[in-house]
């Protein structure tokens, strides 16, 4: 037969491509396991004899056992394997039995599955069953996936992502994580979906063209939007009852709901995108060259080549192929058979058969087809899968549900074991590292180092089991696996290196240092290539979806063993072809992994890899009986239901536990079938399959898929009969559930009732708000890192919640560093506009447009730069906003006067702190308030303060009490603290070198220097080495007073210039310091300590409250850096990384008002009492030093050198000669310091000359 | 060793982007997000010459208008990398005051030194010519000079890890001296260390 054997051959070539492996089944006899699981699968209630079934795949399946069917595929398939999160069926499934009864064992629950329902995959099993939930009724179980294929359409993908994200947040939510769910946010994402999928389809208004001409279209995106409004309801009532604490079992069920809503929705999208790729499109595009991108593989053509097929199978492809090509004998004994079924159905339901056609395998095709434009996506196969062997050895699993709820994680899947192989060799280096940089026995050098290794071995299996599977062998992961093994080559190499070296000498124990070092060396750099390589494996695992690791034998490591300290050439020789010897070790000689039945999180995979996929169903079933395509009576009416989607929370609950989805009640009319009701699903479908069959062969090139049909046939409206989940547009639908509300009767009359549905849908149209939530983006802890302008400005104004403030000060204290005003105004009268006037969300996000912009001028308003921006909000405020909120207007238009004629400050004191402290308006004292400590200050004092002033007498700081001196201080310092505007931090501004506006700052730093300058002018002025003694003992006193006070600005002054070389070169007068005060010098030197990143300072500002004065220059330093280290933006996670988006890097701004706020929490006047007579003099003071000459370092040094000149005996000691060669040429002209020049210079060139020495 | 931690401060006046050096140094390439508040900010571990340090980096950008804070920066260095732009004539000159101030404050007039000539990406907006800062670096007793692009990350990693090397050696002749004063090895390291220097000079 020319056409089979051309069918064959092409077949070879599609096998490639397969979404699941298929035909991978094995004889009853081969496979005792595979017949007991279907033992257990079978159900008391099952109609369908546990044995007929055996029986019946006997006849249709090939005896091919998984490993043999990938021993003949070629190696390396050009195929790439991609982990698809949503599956779409695309023939029926309907298992003879079910479940056995979830009692007994609910593990091994089969999901019947229609065609056309979509599959939310959480993971997949090697034998090609998937575990997954079915969007129309929310069961969960097992399903083949050779009967699906993946769905993801450019349209309808950030929908589904929603989704997925909603799911993993219900799933976390059940383990108790539900502060999310207190938010509204949530919800946004799938409201974005929603809104973005419209556009696309270009059905966002209610006026477009192609809602307006296409019936279909126009009730689908009414029920579209229905549903969302009432997941949004959900949203919101789930919402209400946790913030009003009620217990957490009404929340289960209506995260339930809240999940069950969502799949509506999206289930209700898919069909809606049907229909219009079926003919909404065809109608305004043109679909060109899209039957050429038709994918190729239907999966029944998966016949492998290289195995021995029974006949039947033969004759069954052969019928496959016959009934696409048309021309076989077979034919007409398909038809024949289908034409009597489809007359019989026919009669009665002409209509429907027609448009519920079955597709056979080809017409495939006409899915891809139906969506113009995507088939690239639909042509990647579905699963990681049938590459190398190890590629199918394990569980695939959706990289987001290993979640992130501690108590579910799976400890094999491939993400975990990555990150636990990380850390474990993280630890294993890091002591040995620890290790080499103290002691060092050879022992412990060993064990250490074969831990480390053996650690790494593991990190590198993970590693290149992730590489293995990835069909597309990313290039990334490759070199950085190729590097991370050149590394530990390295390190073994060294390690050899060393053992060999101490083997030579004679002490064993004697581990050679420099040998040590290599070790490090090599070790600190194999951290840095495993960093590497786990980065990239991990977004490696991300595409192709997380699996199942298996456990690779420590072989690996037990040759480590052998290389250390033996043989050391030839093992070196052979290393590195160690990677590749991994490969073999992991496929032959490991079994199969024993199925998942542990698993926690889903109903445990009994389905071993015994376990067959079912046979494709096929056009011409040669048995007419119809037992090989499973036309089954539901076995468990409770089954879809009772696999609660909510799985994850425990195994699977008993059926009396079981919440809110409630059975299905057989409808009496079987006009409204539920889909979710197994019952009423099961036996007409499996009728029409025939009748589709028959359909097939009359009509190959009409045939519609038969979701489209559905929907085509609500379009005509001549049956009542809906074969779809649900058809009619679920506004009012109150029922708790999905599956009471879906096809409901109750829905089927609001769909008559059009006028009142009219007026619905057309409020809810504001449902779909514009959003740009998908420009946003979120860290780890709900804070937003990053987003586009209009996304920010959606986050300010958000209807559902106050926004929170941290978020708020941060963009007010730092738009203008990454927006205009003008942009900024412009943005937020967008947001109004497209918002609209809804009363639910129109008009309190208008109400908070409003009241940004009054926060914005009321109290942060910067006229230079923001005054371009009033024309834009007067307009608004006279135009649109008083149309809208009068009141609102008439304020705005005030405020923007008001703000033209204040010139400088904001019109209300702010509270830019997020800390809500108060401002920093007030004057420092008050009041006479009763806690202000009386300034320790005599009479005698004072009065000599007014002679000094009067230039009467001379005041010392010895003759005040340190406590007041400080205290005075501390007022001056407290003063321009306080005064410190946040715009001065931003932007490096007080580095500006001319007209920085950050004058208190600078006056910050130049009081400092001053202070510091003081210190030393008083201790240098005096001759006497014990009075400067005295004026030490006295500063110090006054730093510790300071720190009393808390002013470690003051503080960090008087140290700095206690610890100057002008000063602590002062041995002599050192030596006259009490050993007392010296220890309390040292107490001060610890804190002011600038190592490690000021640990200690920063230690004790956490401890403090206001009022404080920190050491400000921490904070400028930490403000450059985070402006320097992190970039102006950040990109948008996306799938490919060409179409990704770069938005604003608000995580930057966010580090910059957090250091803002830390400065500014400490904004507050201390409550002491001034001595102005006393200030006056400090000012003096101050400007009497900064007005001398002696001011700058290199004076005071002079001075210092004057009063106690350098040591000479150290220097003549050290180099008697040198003095008399080489002090002769060169002498200051300062005559008075010229002995000290000299001590100075001979000292130079003693430290030069005896260099050179040493070097020549 | 007695010592395998080394401390070295950055130092330069404002707008040099000597921070962006540093932070260009500091950071993990993989790191998204910069958070130069922890203490572990400005610790970094590299090799130099086969040996595993820990360099600890002070660097006070933003608070050079705190001059008199500058010696106690000064006091916890080893080394110092003293950082001009090639845009600015007068950050070169600024340097020399900071330079006196080390040798003081050390009492040392081999303080291990590198002199960078930051911002080589503009080239077009040079204002000191290489033979100015050279000779200069010359003058300071064959300071090695390097020119980086902070911006680029060109010559980053080679200027932390010649003055890593600088404070290696002079930690070994410390070292070597101590136990015997006729030991050979030291000279030896030493005149090794500078041939180094000379070379890197050149490199831009």
């Amino acid at each position: 037969m020319a056409d089979y054997m051309l069918e064959r051959e092409e077949t070879d070539k599609r096998a490639s491509a397969l979404v699941a492996p298929l035909n991978i089944q094995k004889s009853p006899k081969r496979s005792p396991s595979r017949a007991s699981s279907h033992v257990r699968q079978s159900s008391s209630r099952g109609t369908i004899s546990i044995k007929s079934q055996p029986h019946s795949h006997s006849q249709i399946s090939p005896p091919l056992t998984p490993r043999t069917s990938r021993e003949g595929l070629p190696h390396r398939q050009p195929a790439q394997p991609v982990f698809h999160n949503y599956l779409r069926a695309f023939y029926h499934f309907h298992p003879t039995s079910t479940v056995s009864s979830a009692s007994t064992d609910e593990s091994s629950i089969t999901v019947p599955i229609n065609q056309g329902d979509v599959i939310l995959v959480h993971s997949v099993h090697p034998n090609g069953w998937a575990d997954g939930t079915l969007l129309a009724s929310g069961a969960r179980g097992w399903l083949p996936t050779n009967y699906c294929e993946a769905y993801d359409h450019a349209t309808i993908r950030n929908l589904l992502n929603a989704l997925t994200h909603l799911w993993d947040l219900v799933r976390d939510g059940e383990s108790g994580h539900l502060v999310v769910f207190t938010k509204q946010d949530y919800v946004r994402g799938m409201i974005a979906g929603v809104r973005f999928f419209l556009e696309r389809t270009q059905c966002l208004t209610r006026d477009s063209a192609l809602v307006l001409a296409h019936v279909g279209l126009r009730r689908m995106r009414k029920g579209l939007l229905g549903d969302l409004s009432s997941l949004v309801k959900t949203a919101k009532k789930l919402q209400e009852t946790l913030q009003s604490n009620q217990a957490p079992v009404p929340v289960f069920e209506q995260l339930d709901e809240l999940v069950l809503k969502a799949f509506k929705l999206v289930t209700r999208a898919v069909r809606f995108l049907d229909i219009w790729a079926q003919d909404a499109v065809s109608l305004s595009f043109d679909l060109g060259d899209a039957t050429n991108n038709r994918p190729p593989t239907p999966p029944s053509d998966a016949v492998d080549p290289a195995s021995v097929q029974q006949p039947t199978t033969t004759n069954q492809n052969d019928h496959g192929a016959a009934s696409a090509n048309g021309d076989d004998v077979s034919v007409s004994q398909t038809s024949a058979t289908a034409t009597a079924t489809a007359t019989a159905t026919a009669t009665t339901e002409e209509l429907n058969s027609v448009a519920t056609h079955q597709p056979p395998r080809n017409v495939r095709s006409s899915v891809a087809f139906s969506i113009p434009s995507e088939s690239d996506a639909m042509q990647s196969p579905l699963l990681p899968q049938p590459q190398g062997q190890a590629n199918r050895s394990s569980v695939a699993h959706r990289l987001s549900y290993t979640g992130k709820s501690h108590g579910l994680r799976n400890q094999d899947l491939v993400s975990e074991r990555l990150n636990t192989a990380h850390d474990s060799f993280l630890g294993f280096i890091g002591s040995f590292i620890g290790l080499h940089l103290q002691s060092r026995s050879s022992n412990e050098l060993t064990f250490t180092t074969q831990q480390s290794v053996i650690a790494c071995r593991q990190l590198l299996a993970v590693v290149e089991q992730v590489w293995e599977r990835d069909a597309r062998r990313s290039e990334q992961l490759e070199q950085a696996r190729d590097m991370m093994y050149a590394r530990l080559t390295e390190l073994v190499q060294a390690t050899k290196d060393m053992f060999s070296a101490s083997d030579a000498s004679l002490g064993d124990d004697v581990v050679m240092p420099e040998a040590g070092k290599q070790l490090v060396a090599a070790a600190t750099s194999c951290v840095r290539s495993a960093g590497d390589c786990v980065t990239r494996a991990r977004s490696v695992i991300e595409r192709i979806g997380d699996f199942e690791f298996e456990t690779v034998g420590l072989g690996l490591s037990e040759t480590m063993f052998e290389q250390i300290g033996q043989d050391a050439q030839r093992e070196t020789a052979e290393e590195p072809a160690q990677p590749t010897r991994l490969e073999p070790a992991i496929e032959t000689e490991k079994p199969l992994p024993a199925p998942p039945t542990a698993h926690r999180q889903l109903p445990p995979l009994i389905i071993s890899e015994s376990k067959p996929l079912p046979e494709i169903p096929l056009p011409s079933p040669p048995e007419q009986d119809g037992v090989g395509l499973q036309p089954v009576v539901p076995v468990a009416v409770d089954s879809p239901t009772a696999v609660s989607f909510r799985s994850s929370r425990s195994s699977l609950p008993p059926p009396n536990h079981l919440p809110t989805p409630h059975l299905p009640q057989p409808n009496p009319s079987d006009h409204s079938q539920s889909p979710a009701s197994a019952t009423q699903r099961f036996f007409p479908k499996s009728v029409r399959i025939d009748s589709v069959n028959a359909s097939v062969t009359d009509s190959n090139s009409t045939f519609r898929y038969s979701m489209r049909g559905d929907t085509a046939s609500i379009i005509s409206q001549p049956s009542t009969r809906a074969t779809t989940p649900d058809r009619s547009p679920a506004k009012k639908h109150s029922s708790q559930t999905l599956v009471g509300s879906f096809g409901s009767v109750s829905e089927l009359h609001s769909l008559a009732s059009e006028d009142a549905a009219d007026a619905a849908a057309a409020a809810e149209e504001h449902l779909l708000e514009t959003t740009y939530a998908h420009e946003l983006i979120c860290n780890k802890d709900g804070q937003v890192s990053g987003g586009s302008l209009p996304a920010l400005v959606e986050q300010l104004t958000t209807h559902e919640a106050t926004p929170d403030a941290m978020f708020v000060t941060t963009f007010y204290l730092t738009f203008r560093l990454f927006t205009t005003a003008t942009e900024l105004a412009q943005c937020l009268v967008d947001r109004f506009d497209y918002i609209g006037d809804t009363q639910a969300i129109g008009v309190p996000v208008r109400l908070r447009v409003y009241n940004v912009f009054k926060g914005w001028l009321e109290s942060h308003w910067v006229g230079e730069s923001d005054s371009a921006a009033l024309g834009i909000i007067l307009t608004f405020a006279t135009g649109k906003l008083r149309a809208a909120l009068p009141g609102a207007g008439k304020r705005l238009a005030e405020l923007t006067s008001k703000v033209t004629e204040v010139r400088g400050g904001a019109l209300v004191p702010r509270l830019v702190s997020s800390l809500g402290k108060t401002g920093v308006s007030n004057t420092i004292f008050t009041a006479a308030d009763t806690n202000v400590p009386n300034p320790i200050v005599s009479k005698s004092q004072l009065n000599a303060l007014k002679a000094n002033k009067e230039g009467k007498a001379q005041c010392s700081i010895l003759d005040f009490d340190p406590l007041e001196l400080a205290r005075q201080f501390t007022i001056i310092e407290s003063k321009l603290y306080c005064s410190i505007q946040p715009e001065e931090l931003l932007a490096l501004e007080w580095t500006k070198k001319n007209g920085s506006k950050a004058v208190n700052v600078r006056a910050m730093s130049t009081l400092s220097n001053d202070l510091a300058n003081l210190v030393a002018d008083t201790i240098l002025l005096l001759e006497d080495p014990k009075k400067r003694a005295v004026i030490i003992k006295q500063w110090v006193k006054i730093a510790l007073k300071c720190l009393e006070l808390t002013n470690y600005d003051s503080l960090m002054a008087i140290i700095c210039s206690l610890n100057s070389s002008m000063v602590l070169r002062l041995k002599r007068t050192w030596e006259l310091v009490p050993a007392k005060i010296k220890a309390r010098l040292e107490e001060l030197k610890v804190i002011t300590d600038v190592g490690r990143n000021y640990a200690v300072l920063r230690q004790r500002l956490q401890d403090h409250v206001a009022p404080c004065i920190p050491f400000v220059g921490i904070y400028l330093t930490d403000l450059t850096f985070v402006d320097v280290g992190n970039g102006t933006t950040r990109q948008l996670p996306g799938e490919d990384g060409s179409d990704r988006l770069s938005v604003i890097n608000f995580d930057k701004h966010m580090k910059t008002a957090k250091i803002i706020g830390q400065l500014q929490s400490f904004q507050v006047p201390y409550r002491l009492a001034a001595v102005p007579e006393m200030q006056e003099w400090m000012e003096l003071q101050i400007q009497r030093v900064r007005a001398s000459d002696q001011s700058n370092v290199q004076s005071y040094y002079r001075r210092s050198l004057l009063l106690e000149p350098r040591e000479v005996p150290q220097v003549v000691k050290a180099s008697p000669p040198l003095m008399d060669s080489g002090a002769q040429s060169t002498f200051s002209a300062d005559s008075r310091i010229l002995s000290k020049d000299k001590f100075e210079f001979l000292g130079f060139q003693f430290h030069h000359a005896n260099s050179k020495d040493r070097s020549i | 060793m007695a010592q395998r931690e080394y401390h070295i401060v950055v130092l330069g006046s404002g707008g040099v982007g000597k921070s962006c050096l540093t932070a260009q140094f500091v950071q993990n390439v993989w790191i998204e997000s910069y958070d130069p508040t922890i203490e572990d900010s400005y610790r970094k571990a590299i090799d130099v010459d086969g040996r595993h340090v820990i360099l600890e980096i002070l660097d006070t950008a933003g608070t050079e208008q705190f001059t008199a804070m500058r010696e106690l920066y000064m006091k916890t260095g080893q080394g110092f990398l003293l950082v001009f732009s090639i845009t600015s004539m007068s950050s070169l000159y600024e340097l020399t005051e900071l330079r006196e101030q080390i040798r003081r404050i050390k009492e040392d007039d081999h303080v291990p030194l590198v002199l960078v000539g930051n911002k080589s990406d503009l080239e077009e907006d040079r204002a000191v010519p290489r033979p100015r800062a050279f000779k200069i670096s010359q003058d300071w007793g064959d300071v090695p000079y390097y020119e980086t692009s902070a911006r680029r990350r060109a010559n980053v990693d080679e200027v932390f890890t010649d003055l890593c090397r600088q404070i290696i050696n002079k930690d070994q002749r410390e070292y070597d001296r101590r136990p015997a004063k006729t030991k050979k090895g030291p000279k030896n390291r030493r005149g090794r260390g500078q041939r180094e220097h000379r070379i890197h000079c050149t490199i831009l």
